[in-house]
């Protein structure tokens, strides 16, 4: 294990020339603009000029079968895998590569990349909590320390925000006496935590029993509601359906259909839509 | 019973035996564990030629007996100016021996890592030091825990080999002591018990982290 | 260091290997009697051998290794250095395979015993098929691991006068007075005989691995 064998070396040539990000983007700016993103592992290419606009409170689903490069995409938007080429701007700044001294984008320090993605909370398929702190202590680990927060009031946040995905009580709980759907819920505090721009889930239930999933589901359905802006990568169709403003729909690396939730599951008008749907929305 | 009496006539020097031996263990436990943290980081960050060489050097002295690397070091240091008493000599020893032992210790750890608990760190924007002191590391420790415990009993054990180059520990003086008195039981006796002392502490405080582990981890 | 030194060296290696292998050729049946003993559970003796074998693991070799060669004479048993490093190198080793073999035996799976009894095999026979066959396979690599602890720690004896590699190395130096390059070659022996063992295991695992499918760890 490389602590960072999936982004850039530090030191590379550049130095910090410290400049701030700039000022806050107009307030209708996307929540996250991503443009021709291109993803290849040796020869295969697993994305292929992808773009997405998500406006601020819009809930995206992304679907496609396993394979289709959806999860890929969704680790490219906080740059955990790096893009061969494109960008992504998040609430209107750049993340993984900043225009350098030469006109030429270089890519971002690990100081620079760190601070860029304290603006997107990711929820990860296994939980990847923190085996070594409670729930509570997961919950305000990146708050006090990335953000600095005083540990007091990150506490108190700590315990709303557990309070609200109905773990109040298990506040003092390690990961390992939580249930699958627990740590879930615990993992969804944690991001909140951060009180992300953006909320990024790759595949939150896939890992779960069947009975677990309704619990999780529960939590973003009222996130998302909310207000919350969210993508989503999941195999939920009835979630999808139901929750998404917008469906986003990959396979072989390629956005092959987008439109509403509505338009998506009953008028799908590619063919590899049609497949798809016919053998998993049943 | 004249054994006992002998010891006890002694026991100012077992005493003070008992206290180089301690003092040895803890002393080159508190210089080894954190450089074979240093180490370990260097050596899951460093690129690939670093890591084969850095690994090629944990691999000798892992291969050496440790005697032989206390020998090496009280007649070697000397060659390159540096004039250390046996004692300080055998805290070298002591230090970069075990330092290459807690090394691969810790390395193989961090490389068991679960792997998305230090990816999620990187997703929340830890920086580097951050990631390693607030999340690899504390996992590294209850990890590796009763590894290096057991390596301490090892450290403790290895101690005793330092007679031979005269730092005046516990079998030292057990020797010593027989050699005084023409009465080997008892001062070998006692030695071997104090020892047995020694690493049972030694495994009571890797039990105590099992047991922390067990909590967290299930 | 002229040639003769590293003939001496030579020579003393071979005191170090036969030193170890009588070593771990004695004390492995005797470490595997003791964990069959204890797997008995008999009352007194089990917390007997517990006690005797947590002290012999706890114990320096080279403080062992004067308590046999001191004291074992004043119960009447005089012992020769070679002897009497035998005698500890074999205590101290049979104790850690006593560990090893209680833990194989302990990650025994239970139902492959009720299937041999349901066969009507009986303990002895059952032991002598089933059990052992796999118990050394699982065992194998904390053995031999444990062999490389022997082997480096027989410089310890050089305390009660044996001259293996590490004391022939320490006259050459003292003969010399460069006590340097005698100890440099004496690193190269140990590091060869240890590197021929390690190699060893990986060639053994590899080939039980093909046979029988699984790895040993």
């Amino acid at each position: 294990m490389r602590i960072d064998s999936l982004e850039h070396r530090p030191g590379s040539g550049f130095r910090d020339d410290g400049r701030r990000a700039a000022p806050d983007a107009s307030p209708d700016a996307p929540a996250v603009s991503a443009r021709r993103i291109c993803k290849a592992y040796g020869g295969t290419e697993v994305l292929r000029d992808i773009d997405l606009d998500v406006a601020p409170g819009e809930t995206v689903c992304i679907l496609g079968p396993s394979g289709s490069g959806k999860s890929t995409f969704l680790r490219c938007l906080n740059w955990l895998e790096e893009p061969s080429s494109g960008t992504v701007l998040l609430d209107g700044q750049p993340i993984g590569r900043l225009p350098g001294r030469d006109g030429r984008p270089r890519p971002m320090n690990a100081r620079e990349l760190a601070a860029a993605r304290t603006r997107v909370s990711m929820v990860f398929q296994h939980f990847a909590l923190w085996p070594h702190l409670t729930a509570l202590g997961n919950v305000v680990e990146a708050p006090v320390h990335v953000l600095g927060r005083p540990r007091s009031e990150a506490l108190a946040e700590g315990r709303r925000l557990l309070e609200r995905v109905g773990l109040a009580e298990r506040a003092d709980a390690y990961p390992h006496t939580l249930s699958g759907g627990q740590k879930q819920r615990v993992a969804i505090s944690r991001a909140l935590a951060m009180r992300p721009k953006l909320l990024l889930f790759a595949e939150p239930t896939s890992a779960l029993d069947p009975e677990m999933v309704g619990e999780v589901l529960a939590v973003m359905r009222d996130l998302a509601r909310g207000g919350q802006t969210m993508i989503v990568v999941t195999h939920e169709m009835a979630f999808a359906r139901e929750v998404a403003d917008r469906i986003v729909f990959l396979d072989g690396g390629r956005v092959v259909e987008t439109g509403t939730p509505d338009a998506f599951f009953t008028r799908p008008h590619t063919e590899r839509a049609q497949r798809f749907l016919a053998r998993y929305a049943r | 019973m004249s054994g006992i009496a002998t010891v006890w006539s002694y026991r100012d020097a077992f005493l003070a035996g008992l206290g180089n031996t301690a003092a040895l263990v803890g002393l080159a436990l508190v210089l080894s564990l954190p450089l074979a943290a240093l180490a370990a980081v260097l050596l899951v960050e460093a690129s690939a030629p670093v890591r084969r060489l850095g690994r090629e050097v944990v691999d000798l002295f892992r291969c050496v007996p440790f005697l032989l690397l206390a020998y090496v070091i009280y007649y070697g240091l000397p060659e390159i100016g540096l004039r250390l008493g046996a004692w300080w000599a055998g805290l070298v020893a002591l230090v970069l021996y075990n330092g290459a032992y807690f090394t691969e210790i810790l390395r193989a750890a961090a490389l068991s890592l679960p792997r998305e608990a230090v990816e999620a760190g990187r997703a929340y924007g830890f920086s580097r030091a951050q990631l390693y002191g607030r999340i690899v590391l504390p996992l590294v420790a209850l990890d590796a825990g009763p590894v290096i415990g057991n390596q301490i009993v090892v450290m403790i054990k290895d101690t005793a080999l330092l007679m031979v180059i005269t730092v005046q520990e516990l079998s030292f003086v057990a020797n010593f002591v027989n050699a005084r008195a023409f009465a080997p039981f008892a001062p070998f006796a006692t030695a071997l018990l104090l020892y047995w002392v020694l690493c049972l502490v030694a495994e009571a405080g890797v039990g105590l982290i099992a047991r922390e582990r067990r909590r967290r981890y299930g | 260091m002229t040639f003769d030194d590293v003939l001496t060296l030579l020579a003393a290696a071979s005191i170090t290997l036969g030193l170890s292998v009588a070593g771990i050729a004695l004390g492995l049946p005797i470490g595997l009697g003791l964990a069959l003993l204890r797997s008995a559970r008999l009352p007194v003796l089990d917390q007997a051998i517990a006690a005797l074998v947590s002290l012999v693991r706890a114990a320096p070799i080279v403080t062992l290794a004067l308590f046999v060669f001191f004291v074992l004479p004043e119960a009447g048993l005089e012992l020769a250095p070679i002897p009497a490093a035998v005698v500890t190198l074999t205590l101290n080793t049979a104790a850690f395979d006593c560990e090893i073999f209680r833990a194989g035996l302990a990650a025994f799976p239970r139902d492959q015993l009720e299937a041999a009894s349901a066969y009507g095999l009986r303990p002895a026979t059952r032991f002598r098929r089933i059990v052992l066959p796999q118990l050394w396979r699982a065992s194998l690599g904390p053995l031999v691991s444990e062999m490389t602890i022997v082997l480096k720690g027989t410089p310890a004896v050089a305390v009660i006068g044996v001259v293996e590699i590490t004391r022939a190395a320490g006259r050459i130096g003292a003969q010399t007075y460069e006590p340097l390059p005698p100890f440099l070659a004496a690193t190269v022996l140990y590091t060869a005989l240890i590197a021929v063992l390690v190699r060893g295991q990986r060639f053994a695992e590899a080939r039980i691995a093909r046979r029988y499918g699984y790895a040993v760890s």
